[in-house]
């Protein structure tokens, strides 16, 4: 197995008095699909939100490719090569498509030190990124407002893949999405993976995770109580986790 | 339901406001036929100057979002014709005028920028203030009297004429609304004014720097206003205090008509301007009718609320 790109070890988060996460260790991998499972409350977008520099961690630390990093906002975890695409996906309607993928980083021709676009390469490289997803959409100077819910999926995505991410996370990217469109971004989830990228993914929905995750880690109460490879483990045994039903946990929450 | 609205053709709106303007025109003709002349233009164009700027200033400010309206901006033309004139008596070598009041519009709209930006003062309260401010201490510094002496090669331009068209219009308004143009269609400022006018959130997480985009056009629209104000004192021959007055509405509404959304993020200048044109046309045929000017602001108002409830309306219909 390769050396994983992140390691999160002991990481905890405190909300004043409410602790939201302690002593979490993670690892994540390149070309893994990552699954956080885990009741509401779990502590699971709290997790993220310290990946993706939002929140600064109470304790412990992160490592990406053996390097100790503190991020201070996002834009520190993107300059590591984290892109987050929340579930509000941050993206701007009355533009198109290519003018969404690179806003904030566009490719510019600098005449007298006024920023011109250049358009054709912008979408050049946009209809490659969507190609390359088999994202199915035709045109990348279509406005984003006239998108799917799906094909809006696939533009955050390709705008990470457009950042040169690494880690790409996404918190429950399917929940607004009926069954077609959920089964494309699922698609375009385990690409992501092919294509080198480590993928985390948070979700409620077991069965989507068992199709598309390659291990899967449980949260429960802010702590990490199970993960598992996918082939080692089944949906009986992970909803026994998340419900604190199974053995282990119980132990471990008695322990406690 | 798809309620997202699809950006809207320029070419409609265009077409709406010709449409509109060839109306006005032909009504006039029928009221007032000895309207028409040469001169007439020219003094459509002359007033349009001055309200094609503030306009342009005023939409830019509300395209960029966040609530944004630049409520001073008659404030401001007042204050940069006075502050210049004023600047000169103390003994600015004359010359220096222009400059004097660019630099007096760039420092008032800046100062609404910073109320906006760094105070975070809602930007209807904050304009709407500094509105009585400026325009106060127009009337305050001059108790209300003209002030003379603007120097007569500053007339020279002001005054002049080429071919009918004046020329602060050929050598200011055209080429000042050809940039805006090309700046919002074709640079990256352009689609990051365009991004924050719209989800100002998603613009804030992809790193674009909003608050100074937004002190910089509330800056670029007190330089906009100081301009008007410099060929205000070119034409007229003299810093009247009152000369900004009712350009708030005026610019509020030429924006509006010209399809800047109200809400930021949509919209684009070559409306603004055609818009403009509409107006002073409008303004213009109404005095020749001898309508007074009560009226004329009345009607001015009236058409506002008109062009904001097609908006609303059309939002709700798409
Ligand atoms: N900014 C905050 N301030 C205070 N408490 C917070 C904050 N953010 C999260 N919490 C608390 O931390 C705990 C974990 O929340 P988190 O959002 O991480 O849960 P989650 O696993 O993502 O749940 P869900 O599945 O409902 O999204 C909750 O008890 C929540 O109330
Ligand atoms: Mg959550």
């Amino acid at each position: 197995m390769t050396a994983p790109f992140l390691v999160a070890k002991g990481i905890a988060k405190r909300f004043g008095a409410l602790t939201a996460l302690s002593g979490v260790d993670l690892e994540i991998r390149s070309g893994e699909v990552l699954a956080l499972l885990g009741d509401n409350g779990a502590g699971k977008s709290t997790f993220i939100k310290i990946l993706a520099g939002a929140h600064p961690a109470s304790d412990g630390e992160l490592v990406i490719e053996g390097v100790p990093v503190a991020f201070s906002s996002p834009k520190d975890a993107a300059a590591a090569g984290i892109a987050t695409i929340f579930q509000e996906l941050a993206l701007s309607e009355n533009l198109s498509i290519s003018e969404n993928v690179f806003l904030g980083r566009e490719l510019k021709r600098s005449v007298l030190g006024v920023p011109f676009l250049r358009r054709a390469d912008m979408r050049q490289r946009v209809d490659g990124l969507l190609k390359e997803l088999d994202a199915h959409i035709s045109d990348p100077e279509a406005p984003v407002g006239s998108l799917s819910g799906g094909q809006r999926q696939a533009v955050a995505i390709c705008r990470a893949l457009n950042l040169n991410a690494r880690l790409v996370i996404m918190d429950e990217p399917t929940a607004a999405l009926a069954v077609a469109e959920t089964r494309k971004v699922l698609a375009l989830t385990r690409r992501l993976a092919e294509r080198g990228c480590a993928v985390v993914l948070i979700s409620h929905n077991i069965s989507e995770v068992f199709e598309v995750a390659d291990r899967i880690v449980v949260f429960r109460r802010g702590r990490k109580v199970a993960e598992r490879l996918r082939a080692e483990t089944n949906p009986e045994e992970i909803v026994s986790f998340i419900t604190g039903a199974h053995p282990d946990v119980r132990a471990l929450e008695k322990a406690n | 339901m798809n309620r997202i609205r699809k950006l809207q053709g320029p070419a409609l709106i265009l077409a709406l406001l010709a449409l509109l303007w060839i109306i006005v025109i032909l009504v006039l003709l029928v009221l007032k036929p000895s309207v028409f002349s040469l001169g007439t233009v020219t003094t459509i164009l002359q007033f349009s100057t001055i309200l094609a700027l503030v306009a342009l200033g005023q939409a830019i400010v509300i395209l960029a979002g966040g609530a944004g309206i630049d409520l001073s901006v008659g404030g401001i033309v007042s204050l940069s014709a006075i502050a210049g004139m004023l600047a000169m008596k103390l003994g600015l070598p004359s010359f220096l005028l222009p400059p004097a009041c660019i630099i007096a519009g760039a420092a008032l709209g800046a100062f609404n920028g910073v109320l906006v930006t760094k105070l975070s003062i809602l930007p209807l309260i904050a304009t709407l203030g500094t509105f009585f401010v400026y325009s106060g201490l127009a009337l305050a510094l001059t108790g209300g009297a003209a002030q003379s002496g603007v120097p007569s090669w500053l007339l020279i331009w002001g005054r002049g004429v080429f071919s009918g068209i004046p020329v602060p219009f050929l050598t200011i308004a055209i080429p000042v609304f050809a940039i805006a143009g090309i700046v919002l269609m074709w640079t990256a400022w352009g689609r990051w004014i365009y991004a924050m006018g719209f989800n100002e959130r998603s613009a804030r997480l992809v790193g674009i720097p909003v608050d100074r985009a937004r002190l910089i056009l509330y800056s670029l629209s007190g330089v906009l206003s100081g301009a008007a104000a410099l060929i205000s004192l070119a034409w007229l021959g003299s810093g009247r205090p009152n000369i900004g007055q009712n350009l708030e509405l005026e610019s509020l509404t030429a924006a509006m008509l010209g399809g800047i959304a109200i809400l930021g993020g949509r919209g684009g200048v070559g409306g603004v301007f055609a818009a403009v044109m509409l107006l002073v046309t409008l303004k213009t045929g109404l005095l020749q009718l001898n309508v007074n000017t009560v009226w004329q602001v009345g009607i001015v108002g009236a058409l506002l609320v008109f062009v904001l409830l097609a908006d609303r309306l059309s939002q709700n219909w798409r």
